[in-house]
């Protein structure tokens, strides 16, 4: 008897072992593939520390210095594309949220003409950020240069608000959706008016919703390239355009690359990674329901 | 039809008064929510659908900007003609088709695989994700210029080092196998998505129904394939087609590291819409182009979405 218990204990602990080998095995290679995955931008961010000289051959063992950053940084050309985008980060999100929220309300608590109309101009919506930006290009280009819109961000800001409105109506539209509507039923009887019922209810309601749907638009408009490349002249053009004047040269410009793209790259990571989750959701929930 | 009924049991005066306010009431909600509709489509429509429509028109006239003193003609199909029965809007065509193809399927599959790997339960494993999830919001840009510089590059860059040290010549793979490096580059920036949306799908699975699978000894190959991949059937679908949408419009990875060379061979149909609008100043042509690649784009999005629709019911 005692025998036998030892061994069924000695079993479970060998159990336990593999167990325990297994998942350090499992983690080891979780970590490995993650940081091989990671390992451009991780090197990118190390290289932004180099001086040109060291930046020249690939290594990870170096002494740190700010040098690249302060050079990067005190470059006008920089500083200004770096505006642009910020601009057009804060304009084109808010206005996009201010046309999509109200829209979004209506769609899914308004009282359209027949049920069919709301499903209807929601697939418009969801159509149009299908639309590939070449659709409106060749317009937009011949137009911008005879307005000489060119030079002025209020150009590009149209086109970002005009593809991003879409955006915010699918992604808050599902956010919304989730809301009881009986609570709308009954402010109504207590004489809330429908824009009341949005401002005071709704949004509030939805707030972390919202606020990740800006997140997202904010991280797309920062990244977007094709519009901001073909509709902007030097003034007002943002990073993205300034990034790619680098694709001209070969390994002598290593550590400035580095710093300008860490810069570049930093805020639409950190936004991003703030917003995965309501990213998942927005995306699959809109998508299913259609 | 209740409230009628019920209105027309009270007393005369108080019927005219509530029907009055009741036929108030229905107009003014009827119709005042169609406010909050109205600035949205307007800058939406002025923005994206007006140009599509000029862009139309613009792809059945002759209209060179180069040279002003030619006059605008209507050029009926002409435009399309011309591509139609050129080898080279043929050939690029196939290329776009190859690069989004197979960056669409590796992106799939190893991002499935990569999603059950993130799906199990280790220290840390928040990390992990982060890490993976991290290139999808890299510019792409900037994505294709770090990869240009310090990784491709023969001489500067990580595989020029290794190539050194183990003795092998290296080969210039941005020169010698464009279409090769531009779908590597797609499936590194976009991979990160699928996982993200296959990760969530695969957590919704219930606990419960994984116990069952181990106590009924299903191996793992079955367990994978024949049943958590058919529940997730949703967020593959969601997953491939705002793929598709995102890689077939990609642009920027293009130009920083192959500029579409060498050659044409390793341009798509957006960055060929890119250079006859900028380069070739060919208005009608650029629009017929322009045109022909939002029709497919939306008829594949089409098909795919039916496709995988049938499959999932």
């Amino acid at each position: 008897m005692k025998n036998e218990a030892r061994t069924i204990t000695q079993i479970r602990r060998s159990m336990h072992i593999r167990k325990i080998i297994k998942k350090t095995i499992l983690a080891i290679v979780i970590y490995v593939i993650a940081i091989t995955y990671f390992f451009p931008i991780l090197y990118m961010f190390l290289s932004g520390f180099k001086t040109e000289q060291q930046a020249v051959k690939p290594s990870l063992l170096f002494s740190p210095t700010l040098e690249t950053y302060k050079k990067v940084l005190s470059d006008p050309t920089m500083i200004q594309y770096l505006k642009n985008s910020i601009l057009q980060v804060i304009l084109g999100t808010g206005i996009s949220l201010l046309l999509g929220i109200p829209v979004a309300f209506a769609l899914v608590f308004g009282k359209l003409k027949t049920k069919e109309s709301a499903g209807k101009i929601y697939l418009w919506f969801i159509t149009t950020i299908l639309l590939p930006p070449v659709a409106v290009l060749i317009p937009l280009f011949i137009t911008y240069q005879r307005l000489n819109l060119k030079n002025n961000p209020i150009g590009l800001l149209l086109a970002y608000i005009g593809f991003n409105t879409p955006l915010a109506v699918w992604l808050i539209h599902s956010f919304f959706s989730d809301l009881p509507k009986d609570i709308f039923e009954a402010a109504r009887i207590d004489g809330c008016s429908r824009w009341q019922q949005m401002v005071i209810m709704a949004i509030p309601l939805a707030r972390t919703g919202i606020i990740s749907a800006g997140l997202i638009i904010a991280v797309q408009i920062w990244n977007e390239f094709f519009l901001s490349f073909n509709l902007t002249g030097n003034p007002s053009a943002t990073l993205p355009v300034y990034m790619s004047r680098f694709r001209e040269q070969q390994g002598l410009f290593v550590a400035q690359l580095s710093a300008s793209s860490t810069i570049s790259i930093l805020p639409a990571l950190i936004l991003g990674w703030m917003s995965q989750k309501a990213l998942v959701k927005g995306l699959t929930m809109g998508a299913v329901k259609e | 039809m209740g409230k009628q009924n019920s209105v027309a049991m009270e007393p005369k005066n108080t019927m005219r008064f509530k029907a009055n306010n009741s036929f108030k009431n229905n107009r003014s909600q009827k119709y005042t929510d169609y406010r909050y509709l109205i600035p949205g489509i307007v800058v939406v429509a002025v923005m994206t659908q007006v140009p599509f429509l000029i862009t139309i028109i613009f792809s059945f006239i002759k209209w060179n900007l180069s040279r002003p003193d030619i006059p605008k003609v209507f050029s009926g199909f002409s435009n399309y003609w011309f591509f139609l029965k050129s080898s080279e809007f043929w050939q690029i065509l196939w290329q776009t088709v190859e690069i989004t193809g197979i960056s669409l399927g590796l992106c799939t599959f190893v991002g499935f695989l990569l999603a059950l790997l993130l799906d199990n339960d280790v220290p840390f494993i928040n990390i992990a994700r982060t890490l993976i999830l991290g290139p999808f919001f890299v510019m792409s840009t900037a994505s294709g210029v770090i990869w240009k510089t310090t990784i491709f590059n023969t001489i500067f860059g990580w595989y020029g080092v290794f190539t050194q040290k183990l003795n092998i010549t290296p080969v210039d793979w941005i020169s010698y196998h464009p279409v090769g490096v531009i779908v590597l580059l797609f499936i590194w920036q976009w991979m990160p998505f699928f996982v993200l949306i296959l990760l969530a799908g695969l957590q919704g699975i219930s606990r419960d129904l994984i116990d069952c699978m181990h106590l009924d000894g299903v191996n793992w190959l079955q367990g994978t394939f024949l049943i958590k991949l058919p529940l997730i059937s949703n967020q593959v679908r969601v997953a491939v087609m705002l793929g598709l949408v995102f890689l077939i419009k990609e642009f920027g990875l293009i130009l920083v590291t192959t500029n579409g060379g060498p050659g044409k061979s390793s341009y798509t149909l957006p960055f060929y819409v890119y250079y006859q609008t900028v380069y070739s100043n060919q208005v009608g042509r650029a629009g017929a182009l322009a045109v022909i690649t939002v029709v497919l784009t939306l008829v594949l999005i089409r098909i795919l979405y039916k496709q995988i629709k049938k499959r999932s019911v």
